[in-house]
């Protein structure tokens, strides 16, 4: 089957390249030393790279779910709703350059907000914010975390049935009751899938961070950067690298897609 | 004290509501303002933030001279995408549907791979592979259709599988094999149209993604619309933000024309997970 075929070319080939180049040597025999080596003295992209991704998924679970929340139940305006989730549809997918100029316009040093809140005596690189570091991307990634778990969250509340709630209710349960004894069981395979979901795709994320920051010390960024300056092509750093990514976000991605099926248990009509 | 807390709770989703409205337009509103205004960013304060317009940044990127060529480059790269993956995935997931049911599981379980796989590590791979076994490949221009196919492959064939499943394509197909169609005239007459609506939308999310794909493109250095936004932001930031501005707002618009596709048959929001 040709679907099969290029498949096997196009994706199997080259995981395969990384995996089998992340184990050679320059001197062209095997060796995990590469392999050590990219864990070792790239730590601290590592660590940078898990950190983000920790921070970003967990608030995107808190906040995607209060937002998911907060948009499910609202009845006023019968359309807000709908735009919710669109707009997360949109937004969940825009990660990249375009993301990181929005930011750089309102945050960055020369930004509006930077500008108009030092101005009115608070300068928020003078206290702990910083666009181009640590702080600045994890509020960048929110831009797309918090959607992406909207999206992964709204059928679930959906799933919530008002039912569920009298129900508690007439057995004498309080609203902490309901969601400790009810709504919360019922979420949390979302939620934990979210979580890993969001893991992933913030630790395999690379153009956001690089447009904002083009030495930022996280594993894809470090990636491209053995990529562009070895000439050579000999170099097992970037591909130890990759296969480490790869391992990383299998595991996670790998948990999502099982919690997933646990999760939409609820969700059918 | 219970009223009080009932109010609160009235109000808690209100303000999560508000608030992510300021997070989610502020940066779209500051970029605006900075592409469009004429004070000087170091003469901005409180009192003239509102002032001095001007549209001339709309024009100037244009003018330049890469503009146009990676322009067409990344819209031809977003047409062989979409063609190619039509190509493959639509017969594919009409063979399994209708020939081999029992492998579902292992060809779903094949097009969610690319996930694991993210963009940087799959180029990697593909440099490190193709380099000393078809230099050729890399070189070409379209080297990067197949991989934004196997990039988009999650959701493109999650969405057409379930154009298909929406469908009942056995009866169409012998009904229409019965009346003496052949394959061609089967799938043009009888399920074409039937997964028209499914096959337009994986289209059009195809298309913005690899409208706006970076990663790839900037490490095969290949100079497509969005490395281009990339380096001229470099030069010239404001005229930068206008152009990343008018992109955002023209793949809204396409992923917008085609969520009305979509509404249309109550399928849910598109996705890239």
């Amino acid at each position: 089957m040709p679907f099969l075929a290029f498949l096997f070319i196009f994706l199997l080939l080259p995981t395969y390249g990384v995996v089998r180049k992340a184990f050679i040597a320059n001197d062209g025999g095997y060796t995990t030393e590469g392999f050590t080596d990219a864990i070792s003295k790239e730590w601290p992209a590592f660590w940078g790279s898990l950190k983000l991704s920790f921070v970003t998924a967990l608030l995107g679970v808190v906040f995607g779910t209060l937002l998911a929340y907060a948009a499910a139940t609202a009845r006023r305006p019968k359309w807000l709703r709908s735009l919710v989730a669109s707009f997360s549809g949109v937004a969940a997918n825009m990660g990249g350059v375009i993301l990181a100029f929005l930011f750089i316009s309102l945050l960055g040093r020369q930004g509006l907000a930077t500008k108009l809140l030092t101005e009115a005596g608070w300068n928020p690189y003078k206290s702990w914010f910083n666009l181009n570091e640590f702080t600045g991307w994890v509020m960048v990634y929110m831009y797309f975390q918090i959607p992406l778990m909207v999206l992964v969250t709204l059928p679930a509340i959906d799933g919530l049935k008002p039912a569920w709630r009298e129900a508690s209710a007439n057995l004498g349960g309080t609203t902490w009751t309901y969601w400790w004894r009810v709504g919360l069981p019922v979420l949390a395979p979302s939620m934990l899938g979210g979580f890993l979901l969001l893991f992933a795709n913030s630790f395999s994320a690379f153009a956001t961070v690089y447009a904002l920051n083009t030495s930022a010390n996280l594993v894809p960024v470090k990636i491209s950067f053995f990529l562009q300056g070895d000439v050579t092509g000999r170099s097992p750093m970037p591909f130890a690298l990759a296969t480490w990514m790869i391992i990383v976000i299998a595991v996670s991605m790998g948990g999502y897609l099982v919690l997933r099926k646990r999760a939409e248990r609820w969700q059918q009509q | 004290m219970s009223t009080w807390r009932a109010r609160l709770g009235r109000l808690f989703p209100t303000l999560v509501l508000i608030a992510s409205a300021l997070f989610f337009l502020l940066p779209v509103l500051s970029s605006a303002r900075f592409a469009l205004q004429k004070v000087p960013m170091v003469l901005l304060n409180w009192s003239n933030v509102f002032d001095g317009w001007s549209l001339r940044t709309l024009s100037q990127p244009f003018k330049e001279d890469n503009f146009w060529p990676t322009l067409s480059l990344s819209l031809k790269l977003a047409g062989g995408t979409v063609a190619l993956t039509l190509g493959l995935l639509v017969p594919t997931a009409l063979f399994v549907h209708l020939r081999l049911p029992k492998a579902r599981a292992f060809v779903e379980f094949l097009t969610v791979l690319p996930y694991v796989v993210p963009p940087i590590a799959l180029v990697a791979g593909v440099a490190a592979f193709f380099r000393p076994n078809a230099r050729w490949y890399l070189n070409s221009e379209y080297a990067l259709v197949p991989l934004y196919v196997v990039m988009a492959l999650p959701f493109t064939y999650r969405s057409i599988d379930a154009g298909i499943k929406a469908i009942d394509v056995r009866t169409l197909v012998d009904a229409s094999r019965s009346l003496g169609a052949g394959w061609v005239t089967t799938f043009r007459r009888a399920l074409f149209p039937n997964l028209m609506s499914s096959l337009v939308s994986s289209s059009f999310l195809t298309a913005t993604v690899v409208l706006g794909e970076f990663t790839m493109a900037n490490t095969l250095a290949k100079r497509t619309f969005p490395t281009f936004l990339y380096e001229y932001y470099g030069l010239k930031a404001q005229s930068g933000t206008a152009l990343a501005l008018m992109t955002l707002i023209g793949t809204t618009a396409l992923l917008g024309i085609f969520t009305l596709f979509t509404r249309r048959r109550g399928a849910r929001v598109p996705t890239r997970f």
